[in-house]
């Protein structure tokens, strides 16, 4: 198919690619390099800045907060938008009109078009509305974790909705007239099947959720501050430190050799389904 | 007639069932849509019509001043201040759009040239920055465009910025930082569109001695235009309200919108005014989505299996 493509095309494209990938990876690894600054009044590389921020007690409370935010909202917002997904695909009427028919759909696809901007400019409004009327919802983690279930829902809605909607609708007829009831055959046909598309959704929703910080900066409180809120902050008061620069180096490094495994794996698996059986 | 009754009635039960099914299993994710986003937004909207009081609250009675204050006009009479601002962010918006699509066609028809087998690695490391936190990954570029940065070196010695200022904080270092962030969600989509490419067409038009960039130009560009719209979307609608690039690479010199509605809900606060600037900014939006959407039916863009 691409081998309409002749030679010199190509080595341009290559020409032009390389350099893009290049581009795409030396911010991030000048953070790194910055990293290893040596201690003050010293020379060559050390990990100084690494042992000063192991040191801080602040970081590691905002590690614990963000870890916290992105575990418990991303199983929080698998399991409604598991079931979110599902419902639609399975119950909703087939070949329905109108308004209210695709009103799910423009109540899902809400918090993926909305600027991350204006979603978290209204969760402050609202939190700060119930707040004050009810006392409850105080900005925290609390109030973060609510705003992190809301962004993520609808992408792992979709998952499972694509994964569902690519299977064969005998397979539920099958199901029924082996007198699986719903709930039984949610858990014995839809689960087991869908479950790689769970797993994604969970995983999209922690990725989304550790991505952020327009969202948890305007939902955090004084008490709630996370890794991204905490580098902003220490940013804006003094600049860009070394310690800054090890932490930066740290979620980085973290996300990328999960991110690689993670493909590996995925590609191994999937190579070993191919198999003949 | 009891004889159509009955599968009038059966009829009538099953779709119940399934009324209710969908109720129980749908409900609760799109009700916590709605308690969590909807009725949130649609006050931060409401706001906008009401008065402000002297510590930025939203008071009665309704009016149409932060619109006015929008546009410009304040006690001390008119300013082109707002327009200007809401100009920046179009212009960011579009030339980040530009740049991540010219750079999109090398990359995807790279990636597509390569062996199957390396295609999706290729674009792992595409996609790959875009998962590491918004924060680290725009400040990261403080580090090739600060004050005392190497490209800022290079740019001093070619004086194009004036010495003791960073090519960051500025306009230049925001367009970067936004095509920097949203240059995935120009590729994916037009990654999709190209391997779907009928490359016979293409056989065709080089059977009819095209070549170069006219064959480009007849048989493959306008089999990727659905994914190019998709990506403009992906690209110019975020990058338009984006907080984040311009807030840590823009400073004083590029404010933008997304800066500016933050600022009347954090360091001065005028919530009315904040919402008013809300309100253009979705009308603004929504008028490029819905455009895109219409262009991209009309050019013949295909639906996934969506909700």
């Amino acid at each position: 198919m691409s081998n309409v493509v002749p030679r010199s095309v190509r080595n341009m494209l290559s020409a032009i690619s390389w350099p893009v990938y290049i581009l795409l990876y030396t911010p991030l690894a000048l953070v790194a390099l910055y990293s290893f600054a040596p201690a003050p009044n010293h020379s060559g590389h050390s990990l100084h800045a690494y042992s000063v921020l192991f040191a801080d007690g602040d970081v590691g409370a905002a590690l614990q907060r963000s870890l916290i935010l992105a575990i418990g909202s991303a199983t929080v917002s698998t399991a409604l938008g598991t079931l979110l997904g599902y419902g639609l695909c399975r119950f909703r009427k087939p070949n329905a009109r109108g308004v209210a028919a695709n009103l799910p759909s423009l109540i899902i696809y809400t918090p993926i078009i909305m600027p991350s901007l204006v979603f978290g400019i209204s969760e402050l409004i609202f939190f700060n509305f119930v707040h004050s009327t009810t006392g409850l919802l105080g900005a925290g983690l609390l109030t973060m974790v609510i705003a992190h279930i809301t962004f993520q829902v609808p992408y792992v809605a979709l998952t499972v909705f694509a994964r569902l909607a690519g299977l064969d609708p005998n397979l539920f007829e099958a199901s029924n007239d082996l007198y699986a009831n719903g709930i039984k055959s949610f858990f014995y046909l839809t689960v087991p099947v869908v479950r790689p598309a769970i797993i994604g959704g969970f995983l999209l929703g922690i990725t989304l959720s550790i991505d952020d910080f327009t969202i948890s900066f305007f939902t955090s409180g004084p008490g709630s501050v996370t890794l991204p809120i905490y580098i902003y902050g220490a940013i804006a008061r003094k600049g860009i430190s070394p310690e800054i620069n090890a932490l930066g180096t740290l979620m980085i490094g973290t996300i990328i050799v999960l991110a690689i495994l993670h493909f590996f794996i995925n590609r191994h698996r999937e190579r070993a389904s191919q198999l003949p059986v | 007639m009891s004889a159509s009754a009955l599968p009038q009635t059966a009829v009538q039960t099953e779709s119940r069932a399934r009324a209710f099914r969908l109720w129980v299993t749908a409900g609760p994710g799109l009700f916590w849509i709605i308690l969590f986003l909807l009725i949130p937004s649609a006050v931060l909207l409401g706001i906008g019509f009401l008065s402000s009081n002297d510590y930025g609250s939203p008071v009665m009675p309704l009016t149409s001043q932060p619109f006015q204050q929008v546009a410009g006009f304040s006690l001390l009479g008119w300013d082109d201040g707002n327009i200007i601002i809401f100009l920046r962010s179009l212009e960011q918006a579009g030339i980040a759009t530009v740049v991540t699509a010219l750079l999109a066609y090398p990359l995807v028809f790279f990636i597509m040239t390569r062996p199957e087998s390396v295609r999706p690695l290729l674009m792992l490391f595409i996609v790959l920055p875009s998962w590491t936190n918004q924060v680290v990954r725009t400040y990261a570029w403080l580090e090739l465009l600060g004050p005392n940065a190497p490209l800022t070196w290079v740019a001093h010695a070619l004086h194009i910025v004036p010495p003791d200022l960073g090519i960051a904080p500025g306009g230049f270092a925001v367009t970067t930082g936004l095509a920097y962030n949203y240059l995935p969600y120009m590729i994916v989509p037009l990654y999709a569109s190209a391997e779907r490419l009928d490359w016979t067409l293409v056989e065709a038009g080089r059977d009819l001695y095209a070549s170069g960039f006219k064959l480009f130009w007849h048989t493959v560009f306008p089999q990727t235009i659905p994914g190019l719209l998709s990506g403009i979307i992906f690209v110019a609608i975020p990058a338009f309200g984006d907080y984040v690039v311009p807030q840590l690479l823009g400073g004083d010199r590029a404010l933008m919108i997304g800066s500016l509605i933050a600022n009347q809900f954090t360091e001065t606060p005028d919530w009315p005014y904040g919402a008013a600037l809300t309100i253009i900014m979705l009308v603004f939006t929504a008028a490029g989505l819905i455009t895109f959407r219409i262009m991209s039916r009309k050019l013949g863009g295909e639906g996934e299996a969506t909700i």
